[in-house]
């Protein structure tokens, strides 16, 4: 049969493609053309879909019960930075706002920072918003205006603060709720999943049986013992690992 | 809920999670595995390495290709691995007969119909794992998992045309192998 074909003959993809329906419509035309000459690859075609449905007679029925264990050794781990980035963008709003600030209040640390080497060795001042500087150059307490304006900022503050923590607050209570109820939608697809399970083993078996009553009938004087013990062969079913023993 | 939806939660605290993936891909990954090997103990080994070890890699799945196709590239590892440790070992021809299980009926004819598609099936178990193991995963995840060819050059990292050279003539030799059932089926 394959010794018929010519060297040129050089279809094989393009048969591959056309066999699994994943030709395209100018492939289609070109296979199907190449058919009507080539009796080597049309031999192909017609034998190759025979194999295909020998292979479709292997079909897998049971399947083992996979379980992961959580232990801490083994969970998923995220690089250092990747954890960073995580724990941000889950942090809540304050925690955030308080960040940022943190980080400002040392940005503008390290800007205002002066080194001096003097006799005393290498020495560095922080000068912060220059608060330090101001008694060098306006010495003397601080004027009522300025306490006044100090202590407004601190309620401005303090206020956005609290709306800060209260928003926090009631996102975090809607995401919980959020949580709980696509917590109950997986608990009920899982129950619906295993129902499904359970019927169509049920289903099987069914027909497990009813073919074995035909077998039966068919073969008038064999042993029952006979056909359930000696011609069925072993399936490759799996056990569930609780019948493992020790899983 | 998506694959990727679920790893995020995953990585995001919620190991708990994960199991939803199991649920979903374990029975393709079982069938993978199961005829990739050709041995059950062998195969449920290999489905949970499969798992456990997405699960300990989780961090390192990109997004860029879907999750199955991740996940069955590990599961095409864990089996090459199981099979080259299998190469090493020398198994003798008793003990390829207790594998097998049993000697299968030369002719089906008088069979009935539920034991002949039983005893198809073990003739076509042993063709499949009578192939290089190159062209019997092209073979599995094509028929059994229903993957297109260029998301078999993906999962393998090898080209396309290769897949299709491949997958014919795995059915080229599959074809030969199973000359003798062609009648009974």
């Amino acid at each position: 049969m394959e010794a018929d074909k010519t060297p040129v003959c050089q279809m094989h993809e393009a048969l591959m493609s056309y066999l699994y329906d994943e030709a395209t419509p100018e492939e289609i035309r070109r296979v199907e053309y190449h058919l009507t000459e080539c009796s080597a690859c049309k031999q192909d075609i017609t034998a190759f879909g025979q194999v295909r449905s020998m292979l479709q007679q292997w079909q897998v029925d049971d399947f083992p019960f996979v379980r992961i264990s959580a232990a801490s050794d083994d969970r998923p781990r995220r690089s250092q930075l990747e954890a960073f980035k995580s724990l941000w963008s889950v942090a809540p709003m304050w925690m955030k706002a308080f960040g940022a600030v943190a980080m400002a209040v040392l940005v503008l640390a390290v800007m205002g920072t002066e080194l001096s080497v003097g006799r005393d060795g290498l020495s560095i001042k922080a000068n912060l918003f220059g608060w330090n500087k101001a008694p060098q150059i306006a010495p003397g307490p601080a004027t009522n205006t300025d306490e006044a304006r100090l202590e407004e900022i601190r309620a401005e503050l303090k206020n956005v603060v609290n709306s800060m923590i209260a928003e926090n607050e009631r996102q975090q209570k809607e995401e919980m709720k959020a949580r709980l109820v696509s917590l109950e939608s997986q608990l009920q697809t899982a129950h619906e999943a295993d129902l499904a399970k359970l019927a169509a083993r049920i289903q099987e078996q069914r027909a497990r049986l009813k073919s074995l009553e035909r077998d039966i009938d068919r073969r008038e004087g064999t042993a029952l013992s006979d056909i359930l013990f000696s011609e069925v062969p072993e399936t490759p079913g799996p056990r569930r690992p609780s019948e493992r023993g020790g899983d | 809920m998506s694959d990727t939806q679920i790893i995020e939660r995953t990585l995001g605290g919620e190991p708990e999670a994960f199991n939803t993936l199991v649920r979903r891909w374990e029975r393709q990954i079982y069938g993978l595995t199961l005829r990739m090997l050709g041995r059950d103990e062998e195969a449920r080994d290999a489905t949970q390495e499969t798992f456990l070890s997405a699960y300990r890699n989780l961090s390192k799945f990109r997004g860029d290709s879907k999750f199955s196709s991740w996940i069955y590239r590990i599961a095409i590892n864990i089996c090459n691995t199981k099979l080259r440790s299998r190469a090493r070992g020398v198994v003798s021809l008793e003990e390829q007969k207790d594998l097998n299980g049993f000697e299968i009926a030369a002719d089906l004819h008088d069979l009935s119909d539920s034991i002949q598609q039983e005893q198809v099936a073990t003739h076509v178990r042993r063709a499949l794992q009578g192939l290089p193991p190159e062209m019997r995963q092209v073979i599995v995840m094509k028929e059994y998992e229903g993957l297109k060819f260029a998301e078999i050059a993906d999962i393998l990292g090898i080209p396309l045309s290769t897949v299709k050279t491949r997958m014919y003539t795995g059915l080229s030799e599959l074809r030969k192998r199973l000359e003798h059932l062609r009648e009974a089926v």
